[in-house]
């Protein structure tokens, strides 16, 4: 405010309102006035409020005797002028000097009269204490934001005006190796990477603009080398001032680097460091197209690695692997991929090359392994069986080119080791449509398209029936029925056996449970259900279990064979099952006794029934040899076991058995396996000698 | 009207124009650039933003056009990413847009109005200023401001006194003994007249404090001006006689401090003159630096 207002002359102000804001300017401690004038070209103070006299410390008397420029002792020479000036306000800070020599930083607001002779001059300390106070704040602020950054050890920028850089912290020195100074105003726009500065720039723009955003972007080091970092950006506003950015920098480099190696780790055998299996996997998705032909894989499999491993030890075979895959690598054109497939396989996987070219390749690679190495004290030649596969437009995706090669290893392997072989269209349809029967054999479980047969099994001693066994069929709609021999080896390869076997398991005590419904006492007493080597596991007798009670059955009413060799693959595990199984009250045989190599010791701690004598044995009877069949009859007779003679075809054959001492008998030529409703009529007429 | 000297000053020479009337002058300078006018009086308030100055800004289109081109200038290294006014503005900043405006509204931007190495001088010690301004504690921006504004007096004494101003500068090739016959022949020297002129038309005391503490070797508001001189005066006097860093700065600056500062200035300095007075890069290839 202004007391000294420029009034027009014809709107004079009543002289008791001019009075009144006289008086009330005269009292105030609030506000400091003073009126100056030129007296003979002097500038000379003639009056003071109270306000005045508090702040300067002078009397009016004391006042009205000094020059005004006494009172503003940085106004120099002629310089008082600026601040009486006759025609307009003029608004100045400076220091004004008080009575007590001490110099007080004031606001002056200098208004000159009309006649341009006087002028009021008000006085604002600016060292007033609310803007001490404030100032304070503001300094308080300022340190423990500059604190805040300065000691963070997260490297941090602060904005000036666009990319100009005002602040650094120690954290971002020591993160490029450079001096504060060094960096400051657009000093560290030269410690970006060159590739990624655009995008720096890009993000500094959007967070000028008011946006936040974050990059990935190189820091150029002072000794050259760089790191990688995430730079965060946000928008930073000072009011009348402008738009400026705070960047806080993640040094990342670290952290990629272990990544790479993870990475790293994932793609590669540890023991070669080829790229393993996901990698070439990835590798030949990326670079197969459909159609477009050029791409050629090798499958090599060293043979005899087995024996390496075994007779010279781990450390050997790992020795070879790392010297197979050095070869390898050396032999093939750069640019080709080595891969290891796993175990004792490698693939090759070349690109623009024809089927010459390839099994070219096939051969440099199989002589170049072939050279001796010295391993554990011997020379070994690391042979190796190589399928070749040239990608043609029957292969649709990728893993067809990997399986071909994988299958014309396996046809070079079954040819005779060290060989070369060329996926042929023939070996390619068969092992298509082994694949083929395996989705239609996964279909007909699921839909319980395999069916059962049931084959009587006589006592020797009265030729009356006295179980069955069930036998897996498959009607295929289109190739017929397809043989077990076909069809179970099918299951084992794919898996698919567990899910058969419970199929077979539960149908035939379905069929038991009808079978007495319908028969009652004349329902066959026993039923033998095969189980596949792979399904003698600690969950079988569980399952046989569930099977029993679902069908409401006597464990007795079940006899399970298990082939001799099943139980030779893991004997404790296999006597282990074996004995839960007989825990469970039901019977056990072993089917085709005598093909297998049991041990014979062992055999005697088997919880076992029954002994099966193969079909083949009973066969060589017709021939006059019965040794075999003989000795299997009377080994079980020594152990306690009763037997079952396979195959039986003829009546000779049933007498000769009986003879031996057999204490069962099945084959063709007593009873065909039956359908379940043909069973039970055939048990209906021959009841009354089944129990 | 007749300026009537102050009785201290009757043994010095008369002055030889009418400081009253230059200091009339600036306020009818604003009516003949509104516009320019307009963004001083609104640039430094609180709640002024971007997109309010550049509003204005647009309907002065020399002036706007040399805001654009120095907000793609090397020296706010945006690499040419600022294609609008309102981005420009934030770029350079409401001080700097307010300077430019004071530029152009007391003509500064007419070099045939201006002394001799006008602009050499200035941009130099402008960059000097920004350049130094983090180890004085001072704001980059508002020192940079302060450099090129610094010598509107002198422009304002050339302008009313061509001849007796050019003669006073030959004769006083330093900056500090310049000043000093400012004072003695026009009652006032030049950083004080700009000092009265920017606290006329508001420019907060910071700027203003600087330029009046520049002589004050004991003040320290007066520090960084005071060493940008000198930073000035070596890169464009000929034959300048260094005065120690040291001893300007009240040791908050070494000898050694100086050659990248140096080198720096050198480096941005003719671009910001260009961007300052709208050049295109064809016009006025002349070199006035110093090596």
């Amino acid at each position: 405010m202004s007391v000294t207002v420029s009034v027009p002359h014809d709107e004079l102000v009543p002289a008791e309102i001019v009075s009144t804001v006289f008086y009330s300017a005269t009292v105030s401690d609030t506000m400091a006035i003073l009126v100056a004038e030129l007296v003979g070209g002097t500038a000379r103070l003639s009056w003071c409020n109270d306000g005045a006299v508090q702040l300067l410390g002078y009397g009016l008397s004391d006042l009205r005797a000094i020059p005004v420029e006494h009172l503003f002792p940085t106004l120099g020479g002629g310089e008082l002028k600026l601040l009486m000036r006759r025609e307009r306000s003029v608004r100045m800070t400076l220091p004004v000097r008080t009575a007590s020599g001490a110099d007080v930083e004031s606001v002056i607001v200098s208004t000159p009269s009309p006649s341009g002779r006087m002028w009021t001059m008000r006085l604002v300390s600016t060292a007033n204490e609310q803007e001490r106070a404030l100032r304070a704040t503001a300094d308080a602020h300022e340190r423990r934001f500059s604190t805040l950054t300065e000691r963070s050890p997260i490297p941090t920028l602060l904005s000036e005006q666009g990319m100009r850089l005002a602040h650094v912290n120690d954290a971002f020195c020591t993160l490029v190796g450079l001096r504060a100074e060094q960096l400051l105003g657009t000093g560290w726009i030269d410690t970006v990477h060159p590739d990624d500065l655009d995008d720096v720039v890009e993000h500094v723009a959007s967070a000028l603009e008011g946006g936040d955003g974050e990059t990935k972007a190189r820091l150029v080091r002072e000794d050259g080398t760089f790191r990688t970092t995430i730079i965060r950006f946000a928008h930073l506003f000072t009011p009348g001032v402008g738009a400026g950015f705070v960047g806080t920098i993640e040094d990342i480099t670290d952290r990629l680097a272990f990544e790479t190696q993870l990475a790293h780790q994932a793609n590669h055998d540890p023991l070669t460091g080829l790229p393993n299996r996901t990698l070439l996997a990835e590798y030949i998705a990326g670079r197969f197209r459909p159609g477009a032909g050029g791409l050629a894989c090798l499958f090599l499999d060293l043979d005899n690695f087995k024996v390496v491993n075994d007779s010279l030890g781990h450390a050997a075979g790992d020795e070879l692997l790392i010297e197979v895959a050095k070869r390898l690598r050396a032999t093939v054109r750069p640019g080709d991929l080595v891969a290891r497939f796993g175990g004792d396989e490698f693939v090759v996987v070349c690109e623009n090359v024809d089927e010459s070219s390839t099994v070219a390749l096939a051969e440099r690679v199989s002589l170049a392994l072939a050279e001796p190495l010295h391993l554990g004290g011997v020379d070994v030649r690391p042979y190796a069986s190589v399928g070749v596969t040239v990608q043609t437009s029957e292969h649709h995706a990728a893993d067809d080119l990997i399986r071909d090669c994988d299958i014309a290893m396996y046809q070079a392997k079954a040819s005779g080791k060290g060989r070369i072989t060329v996926l042929d269209q023939q070996a390619r349809a068969e092992a298509r449509d082994k694949l083929r029967l395996v989705t239609e054999l996964r279909d007909a479980i699921e839909r319980r398209e395999i069916t059962l047969l049931y084959q009587p099994i006589f006592d020797t001693r009265n030729r009356r029936p006295v179980a069955i066994e069930s036998l897996a069929r498959w009607e295929h709609a289109e190739r017929g029925a397809i043989s077990p021999v076909t069809f179970i080896p099918l299951a084992e390869e794919s898996g698919l056996i567990t899910s058969l076997g419970l199929l077979v398991l539960d149908e035939t005590c379905r069929q038991m449970a009808e079978w007495d419904r319908l028969l009652g006492a004349g329902a066959p007493p026993r039923a033998n259900v095969n189980v596949s080597a792979l399904q003698l596991d600690t969950n079988l007798p569980a399952q046989v279990a569930e099977a029993l009670a679902r069908h409401s059955l006597e464990p007795c009413r079940i006899s399970v064979e298990i082939t001799e060799s099943a139980l030779m693959k893991d004997p404790d595990s296999a006597r282990g099952v074996l004995q839960q199984l007989r825990d469970l009250g039901v019977d056990l045989a072993i089917d085709d006794f005598g093909t297998g190599y049991s041990s014979l010791a062992y055999l005697r701690h088997l919880p076992v029934d029954c002994l099966k004598v193969d079909r083949s044995f009973v066969a060589e009877l017709a021939d006059g040899h019965a040794e075999i069949a003989s000795a299997v009859i009377a080994l079980a007779r020594n152990l306690n076991l009763s037997t079952v003679a396979e195959g039986v075809e003829t009546p000779e054959q049933a007498d000769e058995l009986a003879r031996l001492g057999a204490t069962f008998l099945q084959g063709f030529g007593l009873a065909l396996p039956m359908t379940g409703g043909a069973t039970a009529a055939w048990f209906a007429a021959h009841g009354d000698r089944a129990r | 009207m007749t300026v009537m000297p102050f009785p201290s000053r009757a043994s010095v020479r008369p002055p030889a124009f009418d400081i009253e009337k230059v200091l009339a002058s600036i306020d009818t300078m604003a009516a003949q650039r509104p516009v320019a006018a307009q963004i001083v009086s609104v640039a430094n308030s609180d709640d002024t933003s971007a997109k309010v100055l550049s509003r204005i800004l647009a309907a002065d289109v020399a002036l706007a056009s040399r805001v654009m081109k120095l907000a793609n200038s090397a020296y706010f290294g945006m690499r040419g990413r600022v294609t609008s006014l309102q981005f420009a503005v934030t770029v350079v900043g409401f001080t700097t847009v307010r300077t430019m405006a004071t530029v152009a509204l007391t003509n500064l931007d007419d070099e045939s109005r201006l002394p001799e190495d006008f602009w050499t001088v200035t941009t130099s010690l402008a960059l000097a200023s920004s350049t130094l301004a983090p180890r004085f504690g001072e704001r980059p921006q508002d020192a940079l401001c302060v450099g090129l504004l610094a010598q509107m007096g002198a422009a304002l004494f050339h302008h009313n006194d061509a001849e007796g101003y050019a003669e006073l500068v030959a004769e006083h090739p330093t900056f500090a003994g310049r000043r000093y016959a400012e004072g003695r022949r026009y009652g006032i020297n030049s950083l004080r007249l700009t000092s009265v002129a920017l606290e006329q038309w508001g420019f907060p005391s910071s700027m203003t404090i600087p330029l009046n503490q520049v002589d004050e070797l004991s003040a320290p508001e007066g520090a960084l001006l005071r060493a940008s001189f000198e930073v000035a005066a070596r890169l464009t006097v000929e034959d300048y006689e260094p005065v120690p860093i040291t001893r300007l700065t009240r040791g908050q600056l070494r000898e050694e401090d100086l050659p990248t500062v140096l080198e720096q200035v050198r480096a941005d300095a003719d671009e910001l003159r260009r961007a300052m007075l709208g050049l295109t890069d064809d016009e006025d290839d002349e070199d006035d630096w110093i090596a």
